[in-house]
């Protein structure tokens, strides 16, 4: 499996992500969070299309109250996992709503640690 | 100005047995917003797995995100284990997972191509289909002990082997299970009243399928080449005829469509596993904890399904994350309804052949 990881600040994500995105040729998966205890580690995750076992990886951290900027200017189908993050993670993501994961009386960010 | 209706699609809905809830704002018919919740069930399986349940368990815990599609979650659980753990999985194990993983996509789209034949109010082919996933339904429990629920692999292979009359039994039948579903196919392909009612309804172009990464068989019904079967090495396709099933039209037509197509591919695939399988052990003792990372993706009968796990030497995993393909769909569908007759929305949204209980899982 050939994986490139892309370490960067928060604040150049977007940027990172849109220098080498293209939709004819990259799939965006997902964005994937770990709580690591006071701070979370986000991953967006990307595969080429037709190439067996190739993935880009853009990482990031980023601390509980901090805005993480949204990439639904690159890539439209993105909100669905920011707005995961905002319900199970409690994470600030620009322009993410609440409630679409979890009804009001579930617990709250339940996939915090701790 | 039009005569502007508020219509709340789900969460409970006579053409959706799935608790999901569309908002649409419709004027003079045509849905001009649409707002979703998915959240009615959400049941914190991610949470479970990483808190409650040893990594060992959690193969089984994950086979119950979903009863139609356990199989492909179990199978990338423990795919994503194995790589992890530098596990070697005996070839045997490999191709009986394969097996058991393409007759899943048959009942799972044989299910779905039913539930869009009697949304359309073809009732007969929804019969006629069901009736006919019963013969998969019933080999799957030959072959796994449930019907339902088949905890088929485990973590460094699987669970049962096939024994030779239980393969003997299992050829007989996907011969006339094949005759059947070439049945099925012509239906879906040359009724002149399913064709009026799906062709070009519900459209999904090339381009908005890559624009909101659509997977599975919406994706490549919209012509886009998208399979992990292609592009992720965890079964042995290659060996057994594997064919990615491209369309063009994007509509509820060609999404039946590469369905049946996929359905005549995986029978054809099971009886060529059957006749090549390899000898040997089905199943290799795991040693150690796993530490570091891992990620798959596997193809479930509705598309990409993305694991990631991660590890560190404990018995408990720190994380363990689903992507499941409907949470991928959701976007597209949102977009596709703006514009569309409320009419079309029942048979559009059951073409996409969503899944909450893998969403909210």
């Amino acid at each position: 499996m050939e994986v490139e990881e892309i370490k960067v600040p928060l604040r150049d994500v977007r940027k990172t992500i849109k220098e080498f995105y293209e939709e004819d040729k990259w799939h965006f998966i997902t964005v994937n969070a770990v709580d690591l205890g006071g701070k979370v580690e986000l991953k967006w995750f990307f595969s080429p299309y037709g190439e067996k076992e190739r993935f880009k990886v853009v990482v990031s951290e980023v601390s509980y109250d901090e805005e993480i900027p949204t990439i639904t200017y690159l890539i439209p189908s993105a909100w669905i996992s920011e707005w995961e993050l905002a319900d199970l993670f409690g994470l600030n993501v620009e322009g993410a709503k609440t409630g679409l994961f979890l009804e009001p009386d579930s617990p709250k960010a339940p996939l915090r640690r701790g | 100005m039009g005569n502007r209706i508020t219509i709340p699609f789900g969460s409970q809905h006579v053409a959706l047995p799935e608790p999901i809830k569309f908002v649409f704002q419709t004027e003079n018919e045509r849905i001009t917003s649409v707002e979703v919740d998915v959240g009615y069930v959400h049941r914190g399986i991610e949470k479970a797995c990483q808190t409650k349940f040893k990594y060992t368990q959690v193969g089984y815990v994950v086979a119950r995100v979903c009863g139609l599609c356990s199989i492909s979650h179990t199978l990338a659980y423990v795919t994503a284990v194995e790589r992890l753990m530098e596990v070697e999985v005996p070839k045997r194990a490999l191709y009986l997972r394969l097996i058991v993983s393409e007759l899943d996509r048959v009942h799972s789209h044989l299910l779905a191509m039913g539930h869009t034949a009697e949304v359309a109010g073809y009732e007969n082919l929804f019969m006629q289909t069901f009736r006919y996933r019963e013969t998969v339904m019933e080999l799957l429990e030959l072959l796994t002990g449930n019907r339902v629920q088949y905890d088929y692999a485990c973590i460094g292979g699987v669970n049962r082997d096939v024994t030779p009359e239980v393969a003997k039994t299992l050829k007989e039948r996907l011969k006339e299970l094949k005759e059947k579903c070439l049945w099925i196919k012509d239906v879906f392909e040359n009724d002149l009243t399913l064709k009026y009612r799906w062709k070009g309804v519900g459209v999904v172009t090339k381009e908005m399928a890559k624009e909101f990464n659509v997977v599975g068989p919406p994706a490549r019904a919209a012509g886009l080449e998208t399979d992990c079967r292609a592009e992720f090495n965890y079964l042995p396709f290659d060996e057994v005829g594997y064919k990615m099933v491209v369309r063009k039209g994007g509509d509820i037509y060609d999404r039946n469509l590469v369905r049946a197509y996929e359905v005549l591919n995986s029978i054809e695939m099971v009886e060529n596993a059957l006749d090549s399988l390899p000898q040997g052990e089905i199943k290799v003792p795991v040693k150690g904890l796993p530490d570091g990372e891992s990620f798959v993706r596997v193809e479930a009968p509705r598309g990409e399904l993305f694991y990631y796990v991660k590890g560190s030497k404990k018995l408990v995993l720190d994380r363990v994350r689903i992507r499941v393909p409907t949470f991928a769909n959701i976007p597209v569908m949102k977009e596709l309804f703006i514009g569309m007759d409320y009419s079309d929305v029942p048979a559009t949204v059951i073409s996409f052949d969503p899944c909450l209980s893998c969403t909210a899982r």
